[in-house]
């Protein structure tokens, strides 16, 4: 009951916060122009793609390039998203406050957490809508489509939760942002060192965000990428959990 | 005496900051008796409400709520305690109701009893006609009563108030110590965190006085001369005569 009482509250601030609007319109501007752009080419390419047998289709050259933008923008949107839902409220005083209602630490992260998580559905919903809008009057390929979708949604919840986590280690909203910028960043390319000495595969490959997505795109679906996503979501959480529980303590 | 109140605070001490806040501190509080708690800056007020309020957890000692231990079971909070922080943190984005609904429904109430129960407080505070207004336009005084409201609207057994009168008006102050007594008579039991010496004798039956982390005085209000008496006390321990 409280945590649907935590996560009514967070909807409702991030509903009248000037920031997730903007952070919406602009984003979702950009994306729409990147969907008629990829939409306007692959039309164009019609005639020569007619001749290639196994030829990519409008999945693989508009849908998917598509999410993989909404991606790419997801590093800079989420950390401003996550950054104040819990280092503004402790630098503000409303945590301790939200503290002294009673909720376990978890509640809190988890009522924020599924806040945001929710901003973030409607975010993915909006770009989704518009390959398949087109989709249902072209030959789109719904399940490689649906393994892009899902893996674009695990990725978004993976950084929302290490957002949270680097909100919860901090007062401040803009160390918060840097932090899980920074962090999410060198997540998605630590094997970048490993690769240029010749080294592929091994741990460090598995470590890597941008291997399990990249499966996921290629609409391979596999569980070992799906427990990579469930242990960094579950470990963030963890963490700010951890970290929230231990503010009455240190302060 | 100790098995029947409300609040039971045993031994209570807390570092912060490196250096000791809260030393050894004890006392208990029954139902409908108001305690004024009085000390100079730095004495622990605010560390030991804090830690009252389920915000900061003691390094030594016990507290106990309504006979549970209230570090261990911290749920006991959202049912019995209601804290009006000193600088009444709120968020700047919701309005005045919204912030009421929130407070009611993070104490558990259902969607129908959080919006009667943030109409009623709204009533009692005079708060109705900022009803829709952001709590970031408000004045400090209307602040200071919205913490108030949100830290009444569940109708809590135990109210804790870090300097409730700040920016507040001399009518406004009037309205405080009148709802403080109402609060009282109803079997709430309040501890009340001030500067002002002649707050503390114009609502509180007792007073205990910190200084310098310690409890060096817990004695009832003496009558009509009670406030120079609690004068006399207070400034021969905050100069250090009684050390």
């Amino acid at each position: 009951m409280s945590l649907a009482a935590v996560t009514r509250l967070e909807l409702r601030r991030l509903a009248v916060r000037p920031l997730a609007w903007a952070l919406a319109a602009l984003t979702i501007a950009w994306l729409a122009w990147t969907f008629v752009l990829g939409l306007g080419q692959f039309l164009g390419m019609q005639v020569k793609l007619a001749a290639v047998a196994d030829a990519p289709g409008f999945t693989d050259l508009v849908a998917i390039p598509l999410l993989a933008e909404l991606v790419k923008l997801s590093f800079l949107v989420v950390p401003l998203m996550t950054m104040s839902l819990l280092a503004g409220e402790r630098r503000t005083g409303t945590l301790a406050l939200l503290a002294s209602t009673g909720l376990a630490p978890w509640r809190i992260v988890a009522g924020k957490y599924l806040a945001v998580l929710a901003w973030l559905g409607l975010w993915l919903l909006v770009t989704l809508a518009m390959p398949l809008v087109v989709g249902f009057s072209a030959t789109a390929d719904w399940g490689k489509l649906a393994a892009a979708t899902l893996g674009t949604a695990l990725i978004l919840a993976t950084l929302a939760a290490m957002g949270l986590a680097c909100s919860a280690a901090t007062a401040f909203p803009a160390i918060a942002a840097a932090m899980a910028l920074i962090i999410t960043l060198a997540l998605w390319t630590i094997d970048r060192g490993a690769q240029a000495a010749g080294v592929s595969g091994g741990f460090l490959n598995w470590l890597t965000m941008a291997t399990h997505l990249q499966n996921l795109l290629r609409g391979l679906v596999t569980s070992e990428d799906l427990i990579w996503f469930a242990l960094a979501i579950a470990l963030s959480l963890i963490l700010a959990t951890r970290r929230l529980g231990a503010d009455r303590e240190r302060q | 005496m100790i098995d029947t109140a409300l609040l039971n605070v045993a031994g209570v001490s807390r570092r912060r900051a490196g250096r000791t806040a809260v030393t050894d501190v004890s006392f208990s509080l029954n139902r409908g008796e108001v305690l004024g708690l009085l000390g100079v800056n730095g004495a622990g007020k605010s560390t030991t409400l804090q830690m009252l309020a389920g915000a900061l957890k003691p390094d030594q000692g016990t507290i106990r709520l309504d006979g549970c231990d209230f570090v261990s079971e911290p749920g006991i909070a959202r049912r019995l305690l209601g804290w009006l922080p000193e600088s009444a943190p709120l968020w700047p984005e919701l309005t005045v109701e919204e912030h009421l609904r929130a407070f009611a429904a993070l104490r558990g109430a259902s969607r129908g009893d959080a919006r009667a129960a943030s109409d009623r407080i709204m009533e009692r505070l005079q708060l109705g006609e900022l009803r829709r207004r952001l709590a970031g336009v408000l004045s400090q005084g209307q602040r200071q009563r919205l913490g108030l409201a949100c830290a009444l609207v569940h109708e809590p057994a135990l109210l804790i108030l870090d300097e409730p009168a700040n920016a507040l008006d001399p009518v406004q102050v009037g309205e405080l110590r009148k709802l403080i007594r109402e609060r009282a008579a109803a079997g709430t039991a309040v501890i009340l965190s001030t500067h002002v010496l002649a707050e503390v004798t114009a609502v509180c039956d007792r007073v205990a006085i910190l200084h310098e982390g310690r409890l060096r005085h817990d004695a009832p209000l003496g009558g009509e001369t009670g406030g120079k008496a609690l004068e006399a006390t207070f400034f021969t321990i905050a100069t250090g005569a009684a050390a």
